[in-house]
C-alpha cells in the first residue's frame, strides 16, 4: 500500500514583517511545513504503518524550501521519501497550476499510490482548492474535511466532520483525502529520527526539471498588508492587575 | 452579455451571491444541489434532483451538464465542503483555478486574504473566473430575478462516493458572532481543568468563551464551533480577552473587528502584545483570579 502526503512549505508567518510600503518582508521568516500539513503527514505515516505500506511526501513550494534542513524536517516525521519542486514560481502559483505540478510528481514518482493525503488548507491561502483540483487532474475521487481513515482493500471508509454532521463515507481507491487537523496529532521528531531522515532519498528540482508548467491562469497583481486598526498596546506587568482590570471594566460597561 | 453561475446551499448565500453575480453579469443562473432553489434571485434556477441518501459530491456530473449549457464567464460559489469539491472539479475541467474567500471584487480584480489576513492579495483570473464567498461580501446587494426553475435529473457518476451514515454534531457553547465579550482560550492554559478560570472570567464580564484552533482541534478541550480565526469563527465583540493566546495571524484575523482587545500572556515577547489595546504579562492561572477579584 502506498500513501502520498501532499504538503506545502511556507515562511513562518509569525516572523513575516510588514515593510514601509506595506509589502511583506520575509527576510527573517524561516521556512516551515504549513501548519495543518503536519497533521496530514502524521495521518499518512500512521496509515502506512497500519496497513504495512510506505508513505512518501510531495511538495510544490518556493526555492528556499529545497534545503537539507527542510528535507530532514519532512522525512523525520515517519515518511520514506521526498519528491519536491522547489521553485519560486510555486510560491503564489494558483490552485490549478499547483495541482498540476503535484500531479506530475505523483505520476512520475508514485503512480502506484492508493491514497493521497493533503491538509485542509495551506497557511498562506487557506482555500482547500489544491487537493480537489489535484484529484480532478488525476481523475480520482476526493473527500475533504476528513477526520478518520480506515482502508479495507480497494475502499477507504472515512469520517468527514462538517459544521452540523459527521458523515461516514466509502471512497473507492485510489483517492485524494483532505484531512482536518484533528485527524492526528503531529509527532515531535527525535534526534535519531532527524539523523535517519538525512539518509532517506529525496529528489528536489526546479519546476522545469520536474516537467511542471508555471505559467498559471490567475495573475497576482499585488500583495500588500492592509492598514491595521490602530491598537493602543498598553502593556502592564503582573503587579499592575488593577490598571488592566480598570480598562477592562470600562470596555464592557 | 456576461453570464454568471451561482452555486450555493444556504438560502442567505443563494440570495447574496446571486445579487453579487448581478453586479458583474447580465444573466445569472442559480444551481442548487441539496434543497430547493430560491426564486426571484436569478434569471433561471436549476434544481438538481439529488436522490435521498446521495452524497452531494456525486452531483458533479449533473452540475457540469448545467455549467456546459449555461457557459458562464464567472462562477460564484458558497465555500461549503461539498461545493468546494464540485466547484474545484468544474474549474479544473474548465482550465481554471479557484480564487477563494474573496473580500472585494472590482471589475475583474478580486481580493482575498494572504497568510490569514496579514496581507491582501489582488489578482485577475483568466478564462472562467471561479470565486468563493459566504455571501457576506454581497449582503447589501439587491437580488432580482424570475420564478423559473428547471428540475435537472441526476446523472449517475462514474466514481461514486457512498454515504453510509450521518450523525449530527451537537453544537455546544455560544454563538460567538452574537457575543458582546469573548474570552479566548489559548495554549497558555496547561491543563484542561484550568479552563474553569476562563469560564469564571467570562461569567464575571457577561461574556462567552472561545478558543484558538489547537485548543479545539488538537487538544479537544473545547468544541470545534468555538474556535476563532481562519476557517473558524469571525467575531466582532465589544471586548476580546485573549488569555494565553500567542497572537498568531490565523487566530487574530478572527477578532480584527473587536472593539477593544485585551491580552494576558506570560511571554512578554508574544506577538499578541503588538496587536492588543491592553496587555498584561503573567501566567493566566495567576492573573485571571486577580482580575476577577479586581472587577
Amino acid at each position: 500500500m502506498k500513501i502520498v502526503a501532499a504538503i506545502k512549505v511556507v515562511p513562518n508567518d509569525e516572523a513575516i514583517s510588514v515593510a514601509g510600503d506595506r509589502t511583506l518582508d520575509y527576510s527573517k521568516a524561516a521556512q516551515q511545513i504549513s501548519i495543518y500539513d503536519l497533521n496530514a503527514i502524521e495521518a499518512a505515516a500512521q496509515l502506512a504503518a497500519a496497513n504495512g505500506g510506505s508513505a512518501v511526501a510531495i511538495s510544490a513550494s518556493g526555492s528556499k524550501a529545497g534545503d537539507a534542513k527542510m528535507k530532514k524536517g519532512i522525512l523525520s516525521r515517519g515518511l520514506d521519501e521526498l519528491f519536491m519542486i522547489a521553485d519560486d514560481a510555486m510560491v503564489t502559483a494558483d490552485s490549478l497550476t499547483t495541482a498540476k505540478a503535484l500531479a506530475k510528481l505523483v505520476q512520475d514518482n508514485a503512480a502506484d499510490y492508493d491514497v493521497i493525503i493533503a491538509g485542509d488548507g495551506s497557511a498562506d491561502v487557506y482555500a482547500g482548492a489544491v487537493s480537489v483540483q489535484l484529484a480532478a487532474v488525476l481523475g480520482v475521487p476526493v473527500v475533504n474535511n476528513v477526520t478518520k481513515i480506515e482502508v479495507n482493500g480497494s475502499v477507504a471508509t472515512v469520517e468527514r466532520t462538517l459544521d452540523t454532521e459527521v458523515q461516514t463515507l466509502e471512497v473507492p481507491l485510489p483517492a485524494v483525502l483532505a484531512v482536518s487537523p484533528e485527524i492526528a496529532e503531529p509527532r515531535i521528531a527525535g534526534m535519531k529520527d532527524i539523523l535517519a531522515a538525512g539518509k532517506k532519498p529525496a529528489t528536489i528540482t526546479d519546476a522545469a526539471a520536474a516537467g511542471a508548467e508555471t505559467a498559471g491562469v490567475v495573475a497576482v497583481e499585488e500583495i500588500k498588508a492592509p492598514v491595521p486598526a490602530p491598537r493602543k498596546c498598553e502593556i502592564y506587568g503582573a503587579d499592575d492587575v488593577a490598571k488592566f482590570a480598570e480598562a477592562l471594566a470600562a470596555a464592557i460597561r | 452579455m456576461a453570464k454568471a453561475l451561482v452555486l450555493a446551499e444556504s438560502v442567505d448565500a443563494q440570495r447574496a451571491l446571486a445579487a453579487g453575480a448581478r453586479t458583474v453579469a447580465d444573466e445569472v443562473a442559480l444551481v442548487v444541489v441539496a434543497g430547493a432553489p430560491e426564486t426571484g434571485v436569478a434569471d433561471k434556477a436549476y434544481d438538481i434532483q439529488l436522490p435521498a441518501g446521495e452524497a452531494a459530491e456525486n452531483a458533479y456530473e449533473t452540475v457540469k451538464s448545467v455549467f456546459d449549457q449555461v457557459a458562464p464567464e464567472v462562477v460564484f460559489f458558497e465555500p461549503t465542503a461539498s461545493l468546494k469539491v464540485i466547484a474545484g472539479k468544474l474549474a479544473a475541467a474548465a482550465g481554471s483555478a479557484i480564487v477563494a474567500n474573496i473580500t472585494a471584487l472590482e471589475g475583474n480584480v478580486a481580493t482575498n486574504a494572504y497568510f490569514g489576513g496579514l496581507a491582501e492579495k489582488k489578482q485577475v483570473a483568466s478564462g472562467v473566473a471561479f470565486y468563493s464567498n459566504t455571501g457576506a461580501l454581497f449582503a447589501e446587494a439587491a437580488a432580482s430575478g424570475t420564478d423559473e426553475v428547471e428540475a435537472v435529473a441526476f446523472v449517475e457518476p462514474a466514481q461514486k462516493i457512498v454515504l453510509k451514515g450521518s450523525n449530527p454534531v451537537v453544537l455546544e457553547g455560544a454563538d460567538l458572532t452574537k457575543s458582546d465579550v469573548i474570552v479566548g482560550v489559548g495554549r497558555g492554559f496547561a491543563e484542561q481543568d484550568q479552563l474553569k478560570l476562563a469560564e469564571d472570567l467570562a461569567a464575571k464580564v457577561g461574556g462567552d468563551c472561545g478558543c484558538s484552533r489547537p485548543v479545539a482541534e488538537n487538544l479537544g478541550w473545547m468544541p470545534r464551533n468555538l474556535y476563532i480565526g481562519v476557517s473558524g469563527v469571525e467575531a466582532a465583540p465589544k471586548a476580546y480577552i485573549a488569555a494565553g493566546i500567542s497572537g498568531q495571524m490565523q487566530h487574530m484575523v478572527g477578532v480584527k473587528n473587536a472593539g477593544t482587545i485585551f491580552a494576558i500572556n506570560k511571554d512578554a515577547n508574544a506577538p499578541i502584545f503588538k496587536q492588543c489595546d491592553y496587555g498584561i504579562v503573567g501566567d493566566v492561572t495567576a492573573i485571571i483570579p486577580e482580575i476577577i477579584a479586581a472587577l
